[in-house]
């Protein structure tokens, strides 16, 4: 093993046109990986402040189908209350709304910004940090008072450096005291995200018992293991909601999701019902493989071409005695050794692809972490890779007949 | 030790058939120095790689230490190979990116053995042929004649009975392959050493036992 480790470091540093293309190859292949997952990771992954992500639940959908027709709305007031209260082995359940834009007036400037109205128990389910202020209590909900809390980046915006504790905003002509200031979220982060946060206030008579609305619900589990159970109970309490237009309508359908649930059931339109997770995983994992291949082809064909550039080593080896399972662990250790250089590389390449994905601001708000895990993960790939592109190469290799080879012809 | 009984080689293509070796039957006893000599295509080296079960033969038996080779898979080849014998070719065959220590210790790879004691065979056999000072040198930092040495010391350090030499002098100028003449010489005499040589010079086959001569893939004396 030290021998064929050894080799294949000579042999990478001798020929160096052919290490330079297969690693540029391969480190950018598993760059645009790396970067991938780190985005997922940055949205489906708990951070703050979504760092209970594993035992929450959301409902952001409702659904009713007829002949012809279908409808999708987001949930009322009526219908969260109605399904969500009271769900078995929850701690928590919050309502609050979509994102809407909000314009504000700043000393003759015309801003806009994501604002989001939430009850108070919102900011129980999400760990945000505040860095100025509080969230806002029940009896500011309740009252429907004008007050807000803004993000750092909003701050930043209207008040530079200054402290925006206590600060008015004139939002759409409405003056808001600010409560406090938080880390502006990822906008991957779908529930947290927003730039100001308003009290949701009071449901109107007519909210209270609305079944579609501009609502989002989210149940915060008391352990991961419970989601399940919330899922099915939820599932049965829908049966019973009743129908908007039962002349227009058959169906109300709607589901309590986890992160990726909810994102898969976006992605295929709703139309995959309960096979979305798995559809959508197998159409991410086909396409990574697919993303994989070409340049792995590319590194079979490379080595493909070494065999003749090498084939008097392959004769002497054999002439000697190598077994053919020795030569294949040889050269597809060679190749593995490649692509993880590669993979290593290609970790270098993305810390600086994300940082500057995180500069530029292509995703608002956005912090993306290199963890180990990624590392591990990455690392795994690059190795799948070095091994998926080189078994082929090497079995051919370790064919050869020993006759030609040392005459440097590979029939 | 190696016995050859009304062997055939017949090379095959689409569309042509070549004989190269024609009812071959040959007896090399144990510590022999034996040369085989013909002209170019003779199908000298053929019969090297037989011997060498780098090949096949056709038709007809060939045996080692009176055990029948013939239907041995590649598995068992291998290892008949590495424990039995040598090769010396004429072109060298070094493996360019290792050192002279590692490609010395090629053979003694796939053997079951501790990194120290292959470490120390390999220096042994390097010793051998007179190049303890170029031990950590590439193949390219040396002659032709001191890289002949260097593969018959790969050839000879898994101690094999037998040490086979396409031609070992034929790239050499006449004092190097004079050089390397010697160091087979004394493998045979001191070691017992079995060595077929293929070669086109007649004063080195002068110098062995018995000389085989080859012509048209025949044997002729």
């Amino acid at each position: 093993m030290r021998n064929h480790l050894k080799l294949a470091l000579k042999v990478l540093a001798r020929r160096k046109v052919f290490t330079a293309i297969s690693l540029v190859g391969t480190a950018l292949t598993l760059v645009v990986l790396v970067v991938a997952v780190a985005i997922a990771d940055s949205a489906f992954a708990p951070h703050a402040p979504q760092s209970r992500l594993d035992r929450i639940v959301s409902v952001n959908r409702i659904m009713e189908k007829g002949t012809g027709v279908t409808e999708i709305m987001n949930p009322g007031h009526g219908f969260l209350e109605t399904t969500l209260r009271g769900l078995p082995n929850t701690e928590r359940v919050t309502l609050f709304s979509d994102l809407e834009t909000a314009v504000i007036y700043d000393s003759g400037r015309r801003l806009e910004a994501a604002l989001r109205r939430t009850d108070p128990e919102y900011w129980k389910v999400f760990d945000f940090t505040f860095l100025e202020g509080a969230p806002f209590t029940a009896a500011d909900d309740d009252g429907n008072l004008s007050v807000v809390i803004i993000s750092d980046t909003l701050r930043a915006q209207l008040f530079g450096d200054a402290p925006a504790l206590g600060r008015s905003i004139d939002v759409g002509g409405q003056v808001y005291r600010v409560v406090g200031v938080v880390p502006r979220p990822s906008i991957a982060q779908v529930m947290p995200y927003s730039e100001m946060w308003a009290p949701l206030g009071p449901p109107s008579s007519d909210e209270r018992t609305s079944t579609f609305g501009r609502l989002l619900g989210a149940v915060l589990a008391r352990q991961p293991g419970d989601i399940p159970g919330i899922q099915r109970e939820f599932a049965t309490r829908v049966t019973r909601i009743p129908l908007t237009d039962p002349k227009q309508f058959q169906t109300l359908s709607s589901s309590l999701d986890t992160t990726f649930e909810a994102f898969a059931r976006t992605a295929t339109h709703n139309k995959a019902g309960t096979h979305a997770v798995a559809m959508v995983r197998a159409f991410l994992a086909g396409l990574a493989l697919l993303f994989m291949a070409l340049p792995a082809l590319n590194l079979v064909t490379l080595n493909l071409s070494r065999i003749l550039e090498r084939s008097s080593e392959i004769g002497v080896r054999k002439a000697f005695g190598a077994p053919r399972r020795s030569l294949v662990s040889q050269f597809v250790l060679e190749n593995v050794i490649l692509t993880l250089i590669g993979g290593t590389i290609s970790f270098i390449l993305a810390w600086i692809a994300l940082r500057a994905i995180e500069s530029a601001e292509l995703i608002p708000g956005a912090h993306f972490e290199l963890s180990a895990g990624v590392f591990l993960y990455g690392m795994l790939i690059a190795a799948f890779f070095g091994v998926f592109s080189g078994l082929y190469p090497a079995w051919k290799m370790s064919r050869l007949d020993p006759v030609n080879a040392l005459r440097g012809g590979v029939a | 030790m190696i016995t050859l009984n009304s062997i055939n080689k017949v090379y095959q293509t689409d569309r042509i058939e070549t004989l190269a070796l024609h009812n071959i039957n040959l007896e090399i006893a144990a510590g022999e120095f034996v040369s085989v000599m013909g002209p170019s295509g003779c199908g000298k080296s053929t019969l090297l790689n037989l011997i060498g079960l780098l090949d096949k033969p056709t038709s007809g038996t060939l045996s080692l230490d009176g055990a029948p080779i013939n239907g041995a898979g590649d598995g068992k080849l291998a290892r008949l190979r590495n424990e039995k014998l040598g090769f010396v070719f004429q072109s060298f065959h070094l493996v360019p990116d290792l050192t002279v220590l590692d490609n010395v210790e090629i053979p003694l790879l796939y053997r079951r053995m501790p990194a120290g004691e292959r470490r120390k065979r390999a220096l042994a056999a390097i010793d051998r042929v007179g190049l303890s000072s170029r031990t950590h040198h590439f193949p390219t930092q040396l002659s032709g004649g001191q890289q002949q040495r260097v593969a018959i010391a790969r050839a000879i350090v898994g101690q094999p009975r037998i040490v086979l030499a396409d031609e070992p002098t034929g790239n050499l100028d006449s004092a190097m392959g004079e050089e390397v003449m010697a160091i087979l010489e004394e493998l045979n005499r001191q070691d017992g050493t079995t060595v077929v040589m293929v070669t086109h010079d007649e004063r080195f086959a002068a110098r062995t036992a018995r000389t085989v001569r080859l012509f048209d893939g025949r044997r002729v004396a």
